[in-house]
C-alpha cells in the first residue's frame, strides 16, 4: 500500500509547525502537558480516575498544578460519577475562611476558588471511595408512607425497629389494601445527614405469623430514589407531618436506581447498589412496586414491611450542605481538619473490623440483636424466642415500660 | 437495496499524505473511521491527496495499521483485543505521537486507547516518579509543596509505586 509521490498538495491551513519535534527525536520522554494540545492532555489526565492520582498529577510540577487546578479535573470527575452534584453552586471551606481574612485581588480570587474547588471535590470522592466498604445505618427518622392501614399500630416508625415484635405487639408497616396487585405504595425516610454515601438497602418482608397460614406481604420489587425537598417550608412542614399521610409530591428526587425483585420470604433482603451513590439533601425513597398477597379476610392485596435499613455512611460533618432559596442549589461546606479525623477513624478501625461501623454505636448494639434474632429464626423446628425471654439489657429496660 | 449492494462491492480509494512527504493509499471505508477524513470526503475534498501536516510517516503507518484492524470484517473481537494491547506497548513517546494524530484526525476509540495507555503510566506513581517518567524537574517551592501535601494529605499515603514502568 506504501507509495511514495513527489507531488505535493498544499493545504497550507493545516500547516502548522511547533516546536515538539525537535524533542521527539530523543530518547527521554517529554512533558506531554507541557507540549501537547490541552484536548490531548486533558483526555490524558481525565483517565485518572482516583482523586489521588488527580491530586498527586496536581503536585508534578507547576505547570501540572496548574493545569489540573484550572481544568476542574476533580470537578469534573466528581460531576461525571454523581450528576445531582451539578446542583452545587459553590464550594466553602470552613476553617480557610477564617483563617485567611486579607483579601483577595479578583484576579487572584479566582484562581482561589479553582484551587478551593480541586481541594473540596477530590476530597469528596476520597470519601466517598474510602465508604464503600462503610456499614452504618444512615436512616435519621420515618418520613411518611403512601398509605397506612391503621395508624398509629402500623406506622411507618415500626419499620426501624429490627424485629418483628416489639412489646409483645407485632412491630411493621402495612399499607392499606387494594384490590390491584399492580398497585405501588412508597416509604419515605430522613437520612442522618444531608449528605450521605449509600451502599446497600436492606427490607425484610413481615410474615404475619398471627394470621392463619402465616402469610408474607411482600412486594413484588423495589426501587430506590434520593433527593430533596421542593422547599425549605415543606421541609419544616415534614418534621410535623402526619406519617400516614403521603408526601412523595413534596420531593425532588434525583437518583433512582435499579428495580431489585423482592423475594416473599421472611428474611434480611439485600438489595446492593452496584456503585455506591451519593445523596445530596437527605431524603429516601423506596418504593414497593406489585403486591403479591393477599388478606383472606378481605380479599385485598397488602404490603408490609417489617424493617428497612439504609446501609453506608453519613458525611457530615466533614462535608455539609446548605440550601440556596429559590434556585434550590446547594453550597457544599467542607473542613478540612475533621476530614482528616474521619479518614484517621476509618483506617484505625478499618483493620480491626472490616465490616463494622468505627464506633458501636446504638445502631450497632440493634443489629447484634437483630443477627441473633435471625439466627434463631433459621434453626428449622426452634421457634423464635419470645420478647419475655430475651436477654438483652436495653430492651428489656423498655419492657418495663 | 440495489444502490447499497453495488457501493459494498465498489471500493474507493483515499490517498493520505504525511508531514514527511510519503503517501499512502487506503480505502475509504477505512480511512473515514477519522472524523476529520469523512467530514473532508463529504465536503468534496478528497479527490486529490490528503495532506496531514501534523502526522509523520512513522506515526501514520501505525495510526492505519490501527484503523485496519479495526475496520476488518474479518478481524474477531479476541484479535482486536490482543492487537490493542500490543498497539499501546509502543513507547511513550510513540504513543503520544499518536495520541496527537488521533485528536488532529478525530478517531475517538484510538485517542482513548492511547489516553488510557499514558494514564496507566501514572496511576499510582508518587510525583517524583512521575517526574523522571516524563522529564520533568520540579519547580515548586519547599512551601508550595508542602501546601499541597497539607491540603490532601491522604493522597500522598499508602503504598504508592515508585518505578519508573
Amino acid at each position: 500500500m506504501l507509495i511514495f509521490l513527489a507531488s505535493w498538495v498544499g493545504f497550507g491551513t493545516l500547516n502548522r509547525s511547533r516546536g515538539l519535534h525537535g524533542s521527539r527525536s530523543m530518547e527521554t520522554h517529554i512533558d506531554f502537558v507541557q507540549w501537547l494540545d490541552t484536548d490531548v492532555s486533558l483526555n490524558i489526565l481525565m483517565c485518572l480516575k482516583d482523586p489521588a492520582d488527580v491530586v498527586r498529577a496536581g503536585s508534578v510540577s507547576r505547570l501540572w498544578h496548574e493545569f489540573v487546578v484550572t481544568n476542574g479535573l476533580s470537578k469534573q470527575l466528581c460531576f461525571g460519577r454523581f450528576p445531582q452534584l451539578s446542583r452545587i453552586a459553590r464550594v466553602t471551606e470552613l476553617d480557610a475562611s477564617a483563617a485567611e481574612p486579607k483579601d483577595v485581588g479578583s484576579s487572584n480570587s479566582n484562581w482561589e476558588t479553582l484551587k478551593r474547588d480541586h481541594e473540596v471535590y477530590a476530597s469528596l470522592l476520597q470519601a466517598i471511595e474510602t465508604s464503600k466498604s462503610c456499614r452504618s445505618d444512615c436512616i435519621g427518622y420515618a418520613v411518611s408512607a403512601s398509605s397506612t392501614d391503621n395508624y398509629p399500630d402500623e406506622s411507618i416508625v415500626n419499620t426501624l425497629i429490627p424485629r418483628d415484635r416489639y412489646l409483645n405487639r407485632p412491630s411493621y408497616w402495612s399499607s392499606k389494601g387494594h384490590s390491584d396487585p399492580n398497585a405501588p405504595e412508597t416509604l419515605i425516610y430522613k437520612l442522618k445527614a444531608d449528605i450521605c454515601v449509600i451502599n446497600e438497602v436492606d427490607t425484610q418482608p413481615f410474615e404475619a405469623y398471627f394470621q392463619p397460614g402465616k402469610p408474607i406481604y411482600s412486594a413484588k420489587s423495589v426501587r430506590f430514589r434520593l433527593g430533596y425537598p421542593k422547599s425549605s417550608r415543606d421541609e419544616s412542614d415534614l418534621l410535623q407531618l402526619p406519617q400516614q399521610q403521603p408526601a412523595d409530591d413534596k420531593f425532588v428526587w434525583t437518583y433512582t436506581s435499579e428495580e431489585f425483585p423482592m423475594t416473599q420470604e421472611n428474611c434480611f433482603q439485600r438489595f446492593n447498589l452496584p456503585e455506591p451513590v451519593l445523596c445530596i439533601g437527605g431524603y429516601m425513597q423506596i418504593q414497593l412496586l406489585g403486591r403479591v398477597q393477599r388478606q383472606e379476610m378481605d380479599d385485598l392485596f397488602y404490603i408490609c414491611i417489617c424493617h428497612v435499613k439504609v446501609v453506608g455512611r453519613p458525611l457530615s460533618p466533614a462535608f455539609d450542605i446548605e440550601v440556596l432559596e429559590p434556585s434550590r442549589e446547594f453550597v457544599l461546606k467542607y473542613n478540612r481538619d475533621v476530614f482528616g479525623c474521619m479518614l484517621q477513624s476509618m483506617t484505625n478501625g478499618g483493620h480491626q473490623e472490616s465490616n463494622m461501623p468505627p464506633t458501636p454505636s446504638e445502631g450497632f448494639v440493634l443489629d447484634a440483636g437483630l443477627l441473633e434474632y435471625l439466627l434463631q429464626g433459621y434453626q428449622p423446628g426452634v421457634e423464635p424466642v419470645e420478647w419475655d425471654e430475651d436477654d438483652d439489657d436495653e430492651m428489656d429496660e423498655a419492657g418495663i415500660l | 437495496m440495489a444502490e447499497a449492494s453495488s457501493s459494498i462491492t465498489e471500493k474507493f480509494f483515499l490517498t493520505l499524505k504525511s508531514s514527511d512527504g510519503d503517501e499512502f493509499v487506503l480505502e475509504e471505508s477505512i480511512a473515514i473511521q477519522s472524523i476529520t477524513i469523512k467530514n473532508m470526503v463529504e465536503d468534496g475534498c478528497s479527490s486529490s491527496v490528503i495532506p496531514l501536516s501534523k502526522v509523520d510517516t512513522e506515526t501514520l503507518i501505525k495510526v492505519i495499521e490501527y484503523m485496519k484492524m479495526h475496520s476488518s470484517t474479518s478481524s474477531n473481537e479476541e484479535e482486536i483485543e490482543n492487537f490493542d494491547k500490543k498497539f499501546v506497548s509502543n513507547s511513550i513517546n510513540t504513543i503520544l505521537n499518536i495520541l496527537e494524530a488521533a485528536n488532529f484526525l478525530d478517531i475517538n476509540n484510538l485517542l482513548e486507547l492511547c489516553a488510557e495507555a499514558v494514564a496507566n503510566r501514572i496511576k499510582n506513581k508518587t510525583p517524583e516518579a512521575v517526574r523522571k517518567i516524563f522529564n520533568i524537574t520540579s519547580d515548586f517551592t519547599p512551601e508550595e509543596e508542602a501546601e499541597i501535601r497539607n491540603e490532601t494529605p491522604w493522597a500522598f499515603e499508602g503504598n504508592l509505586d515508585h518505578s519508573l514502568d
